[in-house]
């Protein structure tokens, strides 16, 4: 195996808490990370060694992400009212309440516009610097910190109100 | 007065000295503020407490299947024949052999197996990677490096014996990573009963048994051992 394999390797508990908070649960996390190392190990010519391989990775879990998973994500959050309402007055009912209070935390951040939910990702969940998930995402630092507030004023007021 | 966004970075470590030593004064005086600064605490402690546990959990086969695969497969090992006195003395020059290409490694540490770091031989690449994660008691069956014994040693750190073509030996996890405490010839050629794991290296189960602090690990005992980082005990 090479330094990179090797590498990779030691990342994937991290990578995969990262693809959990972009994705929408954790079938859709391991998927999204699956389809990210398929693309990475094509990509890999392109890493260049002693760079930092964490930053060059999650960009391209993000990127998965936006390319392929979340369109399959979307279709798939569609049918979710449907099953709700049909539950409503059963037993079933209440399982779906239960298991929304044990997830209110993934149901508020499914709620995040895209742009707010791969900052709060990065920044709050894996811990990167403003400068760090700016550079990583493309994007200036005023409009990664503005994302970055609003998508906690969003977050704290949806999980107060949980 | 203090912005929302100030806050936010002062609560993410992002303001500099005077930057935080300002918040802190506003909020020193200032319940209110106080209270929004504890609101976002909240939230990180929130996230964390919700996906912190994404990064403990055991990673699915397919997931590290997609790295492990891609060692290059060594051809597999012959059946196991006995082996004549005369070989262990060719096992036993080999290692001097081996003595120069880890002295060649000194010098240009970028490839092969061992390194040299504060006066330590580690392993490093490939066979790292093999004492990081491999278990003995799942391992492929052309698996580049065959991982034997697991046990803990009288010091208290995680030791494995390994055996892949070129080299056999014995590896401890110390703070700086496998630190190799002794290695001797490798399987290959027309010795490639390296298969037989654990014992199949003399001068190895030597070195284990002198070392080991009781029994040799079991595989629950050595899936939570990986699990855990190979930390000391």
């Amino acid at each position: 195996m090479q330094a990179f394999e090797r590498e990779l390797l030691t990342l994937l508990p991290r990578l995969r808490r990262f693809a959990r908070a972009l994705a929408r649960d954790a079938t859709d996390a391991d998927d999204l990370l699956q389809v990210a190392l398929e693309r990475a190990l094509k990509a890999r010519a392109q890493w260049a060694p002693g760079t930092r391989l964490d930053s060059w990775m999650m960009r391209i879990v993000r990127n998965c992400w936006i390319d392929e998973v979340r369109s399959r994500t979307r279709r798939a959050r569609t049918f979710v009212p449907e099953e709700e309402g049909a539950a409503i007055g059963s037993e079933a009912h209440r399982e779906v309440e239960l298991r929304a209070e044990l997830h209110a935390v993934e149901k508020a951040m499914n709620n995040l516009s895209d742009e707010q939910r791969e900052v709060i990702a990065l920044v709050l969940v894996e811990g990167l610097a403003y400068k760090e998930a700016a550079e990583l995402l493309e994007i200036p630092i005023g409009t990664l910190t503005s994302r970055l507030t609003r998508g906690r004023q969003a977050l704290a007021q949806m999980l107060e109100a949980a | 007065m203090i912005d929302d966004e100030t806050l936010m970075a002062f609560v993410d470590g992002e303001l500099d000295e005077m930057g935080r030593a300002r918040v802190e004064r506003a909020a020193a005086g200032d319940p209110a503020l106080q209270a929004r600064i504890d609101r976002q605490r909240k939230l990180r402690a929130t996230l964390a407490a919700f996906y912190g546990p994404a990064a403990e959990e055991e990673v699915p086969e397919h997931l590290r299947a997609m790295l492990e695969s891609n060692v290059v497969a060594f051809p597999a090992a012959k059946p196991r024949t006995s082996r004549p006195l005369w070989q262990s003395v060719l096992a036993l020059a080999a290692t001097l052999v081996l003595g120069l290409a880890v002295g060649r490694t000194l010098l240009a540490p970028a490839a092969g197996p061992v390194g040299v770091e504060n006066g330590r031989m580690l392993a490093q690449g490939q066979l790292a990677a093999a004492l990081d994660t491999q278990l003995a008691s799942a391992q492929a069956p052309d698996a580049a490096t065959r991982i034997g014994t697991s046990f803990a040693a009288a010091d208290g750190r995680l030791c494995r014996t390994f055996e892949s073509a070129a080299m056999a030996g014995l590896a401890c996890r110390g703070d700086q990573g496998w630190q190799l405490m002794m290695t001797t010839a490798g399987s290959a050629g027309p010795r490639s009963d390296y298969r037989q794991a654990g014992s199949a290296n003399p001068l190895v189960a030597q070195a284990a048994q002198d070392l080991m602090a009781g029994e040799p690990l079991d595989a629950a005992a050595e899936r939570r051992a990986r699990d855990s980082g190979w930390r000391r005990r």
